[in-house]
């Protein structure tokens, strides 16, 4: 434990040099570098250890309990390894920022291993106060600003929620350690029905869940990039530590809470990616598809849930380690979708996708790490999307042969089908429009490849990915491990299958990659043996295509929006020589927004109580004065006691 | 392992060209023309492979890779069937998941190339592809789940070859309709058209030419290969008879697949665009019928 507290401090360390030594950036750009390198690695190396099978380490930070358990484990590398990326890739940016990056860091590693209310709460609000000070950052843009105030708002609304939820759990006792709160759960009315609706809000809305996500897509969207591959990749996985936190020191939750987990999932899974399918910019549709993911991953914990809840231990433990692992995945995938996203804006200028186009051509090796990174999205062989997502299916399967309701989560399967499905359109309108074809603006045409300092943290990253991807049983071991613990039943997946499925999938795995290889070897040898030539795109005869004439990203996505008609938010304008569509956010501008308004023009009647004068005021305070002595004379005329 | 398997997975990789060929024949005998052989597409691959290629300056490796993947995947994918009737040469359980993504890796590679090209034209074949196969695929999930909640088994290997039952009818149908979308066939898409407008997946590949269209032709045929055996192995359990006999049975199984694809093309036309989501959410909408009656019972 203290390996990890003095990783946490060489992390403030690394901030304050960077502020320190702003005078001498040679120094400061290495002691940054250094110090946050070593702090991850020193913070990681105790939960590597724990999810290595080694015991679960308890320290103190003054009368403050931390400790690092199977679980805590799991999410300090979901904070730590996607968190050193950013932090590297972010190592050119403002001194005040490269700070304020490294100790959010320092708070999110606390979240996940505090173990009591009171340090939860302080560790949580630093995360969350930090994180704003970082979306708006580029605070001069207008529309930062009003994304860092949604944020800010949602996230206190969040926290209110948890305040709440710890009261009612806590109760009179007065105890606020974790395990005070494990031992009261048994006590709790209705199976602790209010903790868990509490939490579900405050967490969810932290997580981004549908509807509670309106707040996300401004919010990653606006901020500088690696600041968004932390929001996305990172800060919003807290608000899943936190639902995992509550069911595991809850014990057995009921079987509802479970399905309304699963259904809000497939709920946001669905809309999540039909939202992303909807957008032009880059950044706010790779922040829909967290929506979508986080959607993914509440499958994975209701199914969970509902394993421990109808007593099938295995679906518990599949849909937990599916839940945890996703969660991994994700942090590794998104955050470098978001590096890669802020190489093409920092390389064109824009972050309109009808306006990129070919960067395949001058960014080379970022269109690697970011194929990289959609296939695993996707949900794709040979990479680690493809393992979670196989977890969660498989969970969601394991309830087949149970008598009982549990049958029934085999329906969300066709969810996580469709998933897939609009998964795969939305990536490959990213792929296609961004980096294939030819460019479609100046801009693009200018397009740089990034330099070594950001391109070294994504092809860290790519490896993760592809890691994990050859070899799952590095990663779903530990996963189970952590699935175990959760659902407090021992690990024993002899006869299940699952060892043997997992083997046989990094076999696929590598059959694919070996078969694509070979298979490209082969071609490219017997290319050579025939006359080939170069020529323009067939354009079925007509001799003056543009760049103007190929499909855009609009365009590709239509069909399919169309097919879901208001759900997708698309608004369009039209007359009769002009075309413009706009993706709408649904919650955030059909719902709060609208009722935000009416309350404030309801309020707005109050505004002549408000002059601006001073006499006026003076007048309300001796009138209020008066009021109150007149009271008090009738209390005590009226009442003597 | 046996080499009943292995065997099998041989057989249909090398009859798969037939089918695409199956189908053409039975559509010209319907509408009164004699056809091209059911052989052709043999012909063809062998003429295209010795032929050379024209590669568009706007490409990338990208479009070299596609064709590759779009042989590789459905290859990979039919390692994950049960083709003797007995079990796959790879299987474990959670297989039908990987058999899906395999699949739909091969179209996302393809989807990519045609974007690689830069033309409007395949731009529109990808994007129909992709939102046709963004609904096809819960439908293909949703039959699987009837089998699994039929035989209580969660590989392809025993999730094929369940007893009779009204349910399996119906997953039949849906795996059918499943078939039509994914080989590219009327009511979805017109391999027969003529018109690049309407086209899906012809115009996909349209840039693609010499072997690297010979690859991506196999690789279709051997996709609707997979999508015809897997309705004759949930009808046909054939895990006790002799290896022979089972084969046999898969593939003449596969060419009335492939016959009835052909009636339903000389029977109809392709249906609007905008309807073809209808046509794919019924083959949902049935599979869900067959989970539901597999719930009940």
């Amino acid at each position: 434990m203290t390996l990890y507290f003095v990783g946490l401090a060489a992390l403030v360390a690394a901030g304050l040099s960077a502020l320190l030594l702003r005078h001498r950036p040679a120094l400061a750009d290495r002691s940054y570098g250094l110090l946050a390198g070593a702090g991850c690695v020193l913070a990681a190396l105790p939960a590597v250890r724990v999810l290595a099978g080694g015991p679960a380490v308890e320290g103190q930070l003054g009368s403050w309990a931390f400790g690092i358990d199977l679980l805590s484990s799991a999410f300090l590398l979901v904070v730590l390894i996607p968190g050193l990326a950013s932090a590297l890739y972010g190592a050119r940016t403002p001194s005040a920022a490269r700070m304020l990056f490294v100790i959010e860091l320092a708070a999110l590693a606390l979240v996940v291993t505090a173990r009591g209310v009171i340090p939860f709460l302080i560790a949580w609000e630093v995360m969350a106060v930090l994180a704003y000070f970082l979306v708006t950052f580029e605070h001069e843009r207008a529309e930062v600003r009003r994304a860092g105030l949604v944020y800010l708002v949602a996230t206190h609304t969040g926290t209110l929620a948890l305040l709440a939820m710890f009261a009612s759990w806590a109760g009179p006792s007065g105890s606020l350690g974790f395990d005070a709160l494990a031992a009261r759960a048994g006590t709790l009315p209705g199976g602790g029905a209010v903790v868990l609706c509490l939490a579900l809000f405050g967490f969810g809305l932290k997580a981004g869940l549908v509807p509670l996500h309106f707040w996300l897509p401004d919010a990653h969207a606006t901020a500088p990039s690696h600041v968004s591959a932390l929001m996305s990749g990172v800060v919003i996985k807290m608000g899943i530590y936190g639902l995992f936190r509550v069911v595991s020191l809850l014990g057995v939750p009921p079987a509802w809470w479970g399905w309304l987990v699963l259904a809000l999932g497939a709920v946001s899974a669905v809309l999540g990616v039909l939202w992303a399918l909807a957008q032009h910019d880059l950044k706010r549709l790779l922040a829909y598809h967290s929506v979508e993911n986080i959607g993914i991953i509440l499958m994975g914990l209701g199914a969970g849930v509902l394993g421990i809840s109808y007593r099938v231990p295995l679906v518990a433990i599949l849909g937990f380690a599916g839940a945890v692992l996703h969660t991994l995945n994700h942090a590794l995938f998104k955050s470098l979708l978001f590096l890669g996203a802020g190489a093409t804006y920092h390389a064109t200028g824009t972050r309109d996708l009808d306006r990129l186009g070919g960067l395949a051509r001058r960014m080379p090796l970022t269109w690697i790490t970011f194929l990289i990174a959609s296939v695993a999205i996707v949900g794709l062989p040979p990479l680690n999307g493809f393992v979670s997502e196989w977890v969660v299916y498989r969970a969601l399967v394991g309830g087949v042969t149970s008598a009982g309701p549990i049958r029934l989560s085999l329906v969300a399967v066709a969810a996580l089908a469709l998933v897939g499905g609009l998964a795969l359109a939305c990536f490959a309108k990213v792929c296609g429009i961004v980096f294939l074809g030819a460019p479609r603006s100046a801009e693009a045409a200018q397009g740089h490849e990034a330099d070594a300092g950001m391109l070294a943290p994504m092809f860290g990253l790519a490896a993760a990915c592809v890691l994990i991807g050859l070899a799952p049983a590095l990663a779903v071991g530990p996963a189970l491990a952590v699935g175990g613990s959760v659902a407090r039943v021992a690990v024993d997946t002899a006869g299940s299958g699952i060892p043997e499925a997992v083997t046989r999938i990094g076999l696929l795995s590598l059959m694919l990659g070996a078969l694509l290889a070979l298979g490209s070897l082969a071609w490219g040898v017997l290319r050579r043996r025939r006359p080939t030539k170069q020529a323009e795109t067939w354009g079925c005869g007509y001799a003056l295509p543009t760049a103007r004439m190929q499909y855009t990203a609009s365009s590709f996505a239509a069909p399919l929006l169309a097919a879901y008609g208001p759900l997708s938010g698309v608004h369009e304008t039209r007359s009769r020589t002009a075309f413009h569509s706009h993706a709408r956010e649904i919650v955030l501008e059909g719902a709060i927004l609208p009722v935000w308004a009416a309350v404030r023009g309801a309020l707005w009647r109050l505004r002549p109580i408000q002059h601006g004068r001073l006499w006026v005021y003076l007048l309300y305070l001796i009138a209020v004065l008066l009021l109150l002595l007149l009271y008090l004379a009738g209390l005590v005329g009226g009442a003597p006691r | 392992m046996t080499a009943g398997p292995l065997l099998s997975l041989g057989a249909v990789l090398v009859l798969a060209p037939a089918l695409p060929g199956v189908a053409t024949k039975t559509k010209s005998l319907l509408t009164g023309r004699r056809g091209a052989p059911v052989l052709q597409l043999y012909w063809d691959l062998v003429r295209l492979l010795r032929k050379g290629a024209v590669y568009s300056t706007t490409t990338s490796w990208m479009f070299r890779l596609a064709p590759v993947a779009g042989a590789v995947t459905p290859l990979l994918a039919a390692i994950l069937l049960p083709l003797d009737g007995r079990g796959a040469v790879l299987q474990f359980s959670g297989d039908f998941v990987a058999f899906a993504a395999l699949l739909a890796l091969g179209r996302f590679t393809l989807i990519l190339a045609a974007l690689d090209t830069g033309s409007s034209f395949e731009g529109m074949g990808a994007s129909r592809d992709a939102a046709f196969a963004s609904l096809v695929e819960p439908a293909l999930f949703l039959c699987f789940v009837v089998l699994m909640l039929a035989t209580g088994r969660l590989s392809l290997s025993g999730m094929l070859g369940a007893a009779p039952a009204p349910s399996l009818a119906m997953v039949a149908v849906s795996l059918f309709f499943v078939l039509l979308a994914e080989a590219s066939r009327v009511p979805v898409d017109d391999p027969a058209t003529h018109l690049e407008l309407t086209m899906i997946h012809e115009v996909a590949v349209l840039d693609h030419s010499g072997p690297d269209l010979a690859l991506l032709l196999y690789g279709a045929a051997l996709r609707m290969a997979l999508f015809a055996a897997l309705p004759v192995s949930v009808l046909v359990s054939r895990a006790e008879w002799v290896a022979p006999l089972a084969l046999a049975v898969l593939v003449a199984g596969m060419v009335l697949v492939a016959v009835a694809v052909g009636i339903i093309e000389s029977s109809m036309a392709r249906l609007r665009l905008s309807r073809v989501p209808q046509f794919l959410v019924a083959a949902s909408v049935l599979a869900s019928l067959g989970v539901i009656l597999q719930l009940l019972t």
